[in-house]
C-alpha cells in the first residue's frame, strides 16, 4: 500500500492505494463516485474517461499510484449536486445525446477534454476526439450535434477554452 | 396545445448527464459478498463429477451453488433442455457449471479453482453443416426424452422448422423469364449493450429475497425465478435500476440466477458484476446462418415465384432464439406481392453459445439476404431496383404470404422516400454506389399495468412496470401520455420503473411492443385520474363536468382561468389521494390460412410497419475498404408519440445495422468462442458512423395508442442490405457474407473480375 494525495473534483484526498489498483477503483469504490462507469477494464469502451489534469483518460488502465498530486474530474464535477447543468450537460438533453446513458459520462468528459483544446470544433473533430468512446444506442449523430451545440454555448457565454474542474486548490495545499 | 407528437426530453436525461443514474454496479450493499462463476473449459464434455468439497472449505467462502445445490428440473422455453446448472453435459465453453461466493474476488476465484470437475471430452458439433449431416454427434444425446410444446419440432440436432407454402412454385418458376438464384451466410454478433451484467441479491433476515436487477423483463424474470426455487412471489422481489443497453441480450436471467441461487444460501448479500470478458463468454448471441433464395421473375419485372431456404445455428439450447427461424421465413417475401413461395426456416443445435432475440431476432440477416437477391433479380431483368420494388410492393389490401389481408400499408412510401432523400437516379461520383433495401416489421402487445397517483402536494406520480434500458419508453414516451391527459408538463410526472413490488406487472421490453402496451397502461391509468379529477372539480368549483378542464396542475372552468382549483386541493379533498390503474388491452393477432404454414407460432404480424434504407457508400477496390458515407431510413411509425425517441431509435439502429453489415462477426475457433472483448469485436465508433437522416412516416394503425406501430425493432432490420447493394453499384461485387469486411468485399470483386462478370 501507499499512500496518494490527489485532488478529485477540486477536493484533495489523502489515500491508501494498492499497487496494482487503477484510478477506476479508486474513484468508484473508495471515494463512492459512482458516476464514472466500467465497462470493458481493458481501455477500449470509454465509459470510464475522467480528466488527469485535464486529459483524457481510461481511468481502468491508469494506476491510482500515478494520480499522486494530479488534478482528477469527473462526471460529477462537471456540475456539483444541486447546480445547474454544464453547458454540455445541458447540451446532451437538449440533443437527445444519450440513452441508456452509461457511456454519457465518458463521452461527456471526453467532449470537454476536446472543448477546453479547441473552442471551435468541426464535426469531423468532434467524431475524431470520441472515437474511443463506444455508444451502442445513439449512432452517434445526437451526440455529435450536442457537442457542436454546446462549443457554441461557451462560445458565446465568454467561456471558450474553460477548462473544467479546479487546479488552485490542490497547489495551494500541496 | 398537446404535449402528445412534440419532440420532448427524456425525463431521465439530467440524471444521466450528472452521473447519478445508478446501475446496478453501482449499489454498495454493506458486508457484500463477492459472486463469481466457474465455466465450462469444453466445448462439448460429458460431466462425470463435481466434488465442492475442498473448495466450500477455502478461506472466505460462503456458498457455492452448482447442480447439486438446486433443483434439477429443465426450463420450459418450448423444449425442455436445459438446467440452471449442467448435470450431465456441458454443451458450450464458457457453460456456468458452479457459482460460488466468497469475502473477497481473491478468495472466490481461489475456491472456483478448488473445485473438482471431471470431464469426459466429446466432439463438438461447431457448424450448421456438421450438425445436419446424418453421422453428427448430438449435442442433446437425450434429445428423444425431452418435453416439448406441440408447436416445436425437436429431430436429433433440429430444433426448429416452419414452413409457408402458397400457390405452385415450380411451375412458376417454369413460366419465369429469368431464375435467380442467391446463397448467402451470416456470422453470429453480440447484442453490444456497455453494461456487462450484473446482480446484487440479499435474503433478508425475515427469509424475504431482494434481488436489484439490470434486466429488460424482470416481472417475468421474477415469475421464472420464483417458480424455478419454489418461493412464494410475494417472499422475492425484483427492483429493477437503469440498465445500460440491452437489444434483446437482457431478456434471459443470467447473474441475476446466480447471484440469488447464492444469497439463498447465506446471510449477507451477493453481489455478482461481470467482466467484459465474463459477459462476452456467457452472451446470447444474434444468429449466425445460412440463406437460399431461387426466385422467378417476368420480363416486365414481376415477381412469381420464390423459394428460400434459411438454417440458424442456435447454439446449445433452445433459450429465447426459438423465433428466429420463423421471423425469418415471415420476412423472406415481404413486402412484396409473390403469389407462389415456399419459405422455410431450420433452427440447429451446436456446441456454442446459446443464440438469443438480439434486436429484430432475424430481421438484419433475412432482409439482408432478401434485398441482395432482390436486387440480383433487377439486373437479371435489367429493371432499375427501385422501379422493380415499386412495381412489386404490398399496397393496402394486399394479401402476405401466410394469407393475412393488410391495412395500413406504407410499404411505397417508404421506398419513395428513402430514394428521393439519398438521391436515387442522379450522378454520383467515382468509387461511389447506392443501395435500397426494404422489409416489414410486427408491433406487438403484451401484458402490462400502470398506476397514476396524484399526491396531497400535488405531485403526480406514475408507476409503470416497464423498464428502461435505453429505448426510453418508460422516460420518453409515457411521461407524454400522462402529461396529455392531466394537462401538465411531462418533466413533472415523476417516475417509479419497474419493481416488482409495485404490482405494475409489465412483459418488458422487448418485441417493437414497450409503448405500444406500457403507453396503453399508462393511458387508461392517467384517464381514470383525469375523471376523478375532474369529478372532485365538479364539487368544489360548483360547475359542470363539461366546463372543466386540466390547464397547468389545475382544474379551472372554461374561459374563467381564475376560477379553479389546484391538484394538490383535489386531492386533499379526496383523502390526500387521487388514484388511477390501467392496463392494456391484449390485441389479437391478425387472421391468417392455417393451411398455409406449417408448425408456425408467429404467421400473422400486429399492426405492421413498413421501413426503407438507402445508403450511399464509396469502395476502394484495390483494399475492399469501404466507407458507408449516408444511411437514411424512412420507417412508417403510425403515430409519433415522442418524434425525439423515435430518431434515436432510427439512428441506432441504423449504425448498429452498420456494424453488423461491415464489422461485427463473433468467432469461434478450436475451443470455442474467441472474442469477447471490444478489442477484437468491432463496435462502430463515432468515426465510423455515416451522416444518417431519419424520415419518419405516419400511416396509423387501428390497433396502437395513438395508431402507432412498434418502433424500436425496424431501424436495425433495413440498412445492411442498402450498405451490400451500394457495395455492389460502385464495385460490381458484394460479398454474400456478414460482415462485409474489407478482404469479402475484395475477394468478391476479383471472383467477377474472373468471371468477366
Amino acid at each position: 500500500m501507499q499512500s496518494i494525495r490527489l485532488a478529485v473534483n477540486g477536493q484533495p484526498h489523502d489515500v491508501m492505494v494498492k499497487p496494482e489498483e487503477s484510478l477506476l477503483q479508486l474513484i468508484r469504490h473508495k471515494l463512492g463516485l459512482k458516476g464514472t462507469k466500467e465497462g470493458c477494464s481493458t481501455g477500449y469502451c470509454g465509459a470510464c474517461t475522467v480528466l488527469v489534469d485535464g486529459a483524457p483518460v481510461n481511468s481502468c488502465l491508469f494506476f491510482a499510484v500515478d494520480a499522486d498530486r494530479r488534478e482528477i474530474t469527473t462526471i460529477e464535477g462537471l456540475a456539483a449536486d444541486g447546480d445547474a447543468l454544464h453547458p454540455l450537460q445541458r447540451a446532451f438533453v437538449d440533443a437527445g445525446g444519450l440513452q441508456c446513458g452509461f457511456c454519457t459520462p465518458g463521452v461527456i468528459m471526453s467532449a470537454a477534454a476536446l472543448l477546453a483544446e479547441n473552442p471551435s470544433p468541426t464535426e469531423s473533430d468532434v467524431r475524431s476526439s470520441l472515437s474511443g468512446n463506444i455508444c451502442r444506442c445513439t449512432g452517434y449523430q445526437s451526440i455529435v450535434n450536442a457537442v457542436l451545440t454546446a462549443a457554441e454555448e461557451l462560445r458565446a457565454q465568454g467561456r471558450a477554452g474553460e477548462r473544467t474542474g479546479s487546479t488552485a486548490r490542490l497547489r495551494s495545499r500541496a | 396545445m398537446s404535449v402528445i407528437g412534440t419532440k420532448q426530453p427524456r425525463v431521465d436525461a439530467t440524471v444521466k448527464v450528472r452521473g447519478a443514474a445508478r446501475y446496478v454496479a453501482d449499489l454498495d450493499l454493506e458486508g457484500a459478498l463477492v459472486g463469481v462463476i466457474l465455466r465450462s473449459p469444453h466445448q462439448f464434455a460429458r460431466v462425470k463429477r463435481i466434488d465442492v468439497g475442498h473448495a466450500s472449505r477455502r478461506p472466505g467462502v460462503a456458498a457455492i451453488a452448482y447442480s447439486g445445490t438446486v433443483p434439477h428440473k429443465p426450463m420450459d422455453f418450448g423444449i425442455k433442455d436445459q438446467h440452471l446448472f449442467p448435470i450431465d453435459y456441458v454443451r458450450y465453453m464458457g457453460e456456468p457449471v458452479a457459482a460460488i461466493a466468497a469475502d473477497t474476488e481473491e478468495h472466490a476465484r481461489a475456491a472456483a479453482a478448488a473445485i473438482e470437475v471431471e470431464y469426459e471430452p466429446l466432439t463438438p458439433v461447431t457448424s450448421i453443416e456438421q450438425a445436419l449431416s446424418p453421422d453428427a454427434p448430438l449435442v442433446h444425446p437425450d434429445w428423444k426424452n425431452y418435453t416439448r410444446s406441440e408447436s416445436r419440432v425437436l429431430r436429433g440436432n433440429i430444433c426448429g422448422y416452419n414452413r409457408i407454402r402458397r400457390g405452385d412454385v415450380d411451375a412458376a418458376l417454369r413460366k419465369a423469364h429469368a431464375v435467380v438464384e442467391s446463397r448467402f451466410s451470416f456470422s453470429p454478433g453480440i447484442p453490444g449493450y456497455l453494461e456487462p451484467r450484473a446482480a446484487v441479491a440479499h435474503r433478508e433476515r425475515d427469509g424475504t429475497l431482494t434481488v436489484f436487477c439490470g434486466s429488460q423483463t424482470p416481472y417475468s424474470n421474477h415469475a421464472d425465478f420464483c417458480a424455478f426455487f419454489e418461493l412464494p412471489e410475494e417472499r422475492v422481489r425484483f427492483i429493477n435500476q437503469f440498465v445500460g443497453g440491452g437489444f434483446g441480450g437482457k431478456l434471459l436471467m443470467a447473474t441475476e440466477w446466480y447471484a440469488a441461487a447464492l444469497a439463498l444460501q447465506c446471510d449477507q448479500p451477493v453481489r455478482m458484476v461481470w467482466s467484459r470478458h465474463q459477459d462476452g463468454l456467457n452472451v446470447f448471441p444474434r444468429h449466425g446462418g445460412t440463406a437460399v433464395f431461387r426466385s422467378g421473375v417476368a420480363k416486365d419485372g414481376t415477381l412469381l415465384a420464390m423459394r428460400a431456404s434459411f438454417a440458424f445455428d442456435t447454439g446449445a439450447y433452445i433459450g429465447w432464439g426459438g423465433g428466429t427461424a420463423q421471423t425469418a421465413t415471415m420476412l423472406a417475401s415481404a413486402p412484396y406481392r409473390i403469389h407462389n413461395v415456399d419459405l422455410e426456416g431450420t433452427l440447429v443445435y451446436t456446441n456454442k453459445q446459446v443464440a438469443g432475440p438480439v434486436r429484430a431476432p432475424g430481421g438484419p440477416q433475412a432482409i439482408f439476404a432478401k434485398e441482395l437477391h432482390v436486387d440480383e433479380i433487377a439486373r437479371a431483368v435489367g429493371i432499375d431496383p427501385l422501379e422493380l420494388r415499386l412495381r412489386n410492393a404490398w399496397e393496402e389490401g394486399d394479401v402476405t404470404a401466410t394469407g393475412q389481408k393488410l391495412t395500413s400499408v406504407s410499404a411505397k412510401e417508404t421506398l419513395r422516400r428513402a430514394a428521393e432523400a439519398i438521391g436515387w437516379g442522379t450522378d454520383l461520383k467515382k468509387n461511389r454506389g447506392r443501395g435500397l433495401s426494404c422489409g416489414w416489421w410486427f408491433s406487438s402487445c403484451g401484458r402490462s399495468e400502470a398506476k397514476v397517483e396524484v399526491r396531497a402536494d400535488g405531485s403526480v406520480h406514475l408507476y409503470t412496470g416497464n423498464p428502461e434500458v435505453g429505448n426510453g419508453s418508460a422516460v420518453g414516451s409515457l411521461p407524454i401520455i400522462v402529461a396529455d391527459r392531466l394537462g401538465i408538463d411531462p418533466s413533472e410526472v415523476q417516475l417509479t420503473l419497474a419493481d416488482t413490488a409495485t404490482r405494475t406487472y409489465d412483459e418488458g421490453v422487448g418485441g417493437s411492443g414497450s409503448t405500444f402496451s406500457a403507453g396503453q397502461a399508462a393511458h387508461a391509468a392517467a384517464n381514470s385520474v383525469r375523471e376523478k379529477l375532474i369529478a372532485k372539480a365538479e364539487d368544489l368549483l360548483e360547475a359542470s363536468r363539461e366546463d372543466i378542464e386540466l390547464v397547468h396542475g389545475r382544474a379551472v372552468v372554461r374561459g374563467a382561468p381564475d376560477h379553479g382549483v389546484s391538484f394538490a386541493e383535489l386531492a386533499s379533498a379526496s383523502g390526500d389521494l387521487i388514484r388511477g390503474d390501467g392496463k392494456a388491452t391484449e390485441v389479437a393477432e391478425p387472421e391468417f390460412d392455417t393451411k398455409l404454414v406449417e408448425t408456425h407460432g408467429f404467421a400473422s404480424w400486429m399492426a405492421p410497419s413498413f421501413t426503407t434504407s438507402a445508403a450511399e457508400v464509396e469502395v476502394d477496390s484495390e483494399t475492399g475498404r469501404v466507407n458507408v458515407l449516408r444511411i437514411v431510413t424512412a420507417q412508417d411509425v403510425g403515430f409519433a408519440i415522442n418524434p425525439n425517441g423515435i430518431i434515436g431509435q432510427m439512428e441506432g439502429g441504423a449504425v448498429q445495422a452498420l456494424g453488423f453489415a461491415l464489422t461485427e462477426e463473433l468467432q469461434f475457433g478450436e475451443h470455442g468462442i474467441i472474442n469477447t472483448g471490444f478489442h477484437d469485436y468491432l463496435l462502430p465508433t463515432a468515426v465510423d458512423a455515416p451522416s444518417i437522416e431519419a424520415i419518419i412516416i405516419e400511416t396509423p394503425s387501428k390497433e396502437g395508442p395513438f395508431g402507432m406501430k412498434g418502433v424500436g425493432e425496424p431501424p436495425v432490420t433495413t440498412p445492411a442490405g442498402a450498405i451490400g447493394n451500394a457495395i455492389r453499384d460502385a464495385s460490381g461485387a458484394v460479398p454474400h457474407t456478414t460482415p462485409m469486411t474489407p478482404e469479402r468485399v475484395w475477394q468478391a470483386i476479383q471472383d467477377a473480375k474472373q468471371s468477366g462478370r
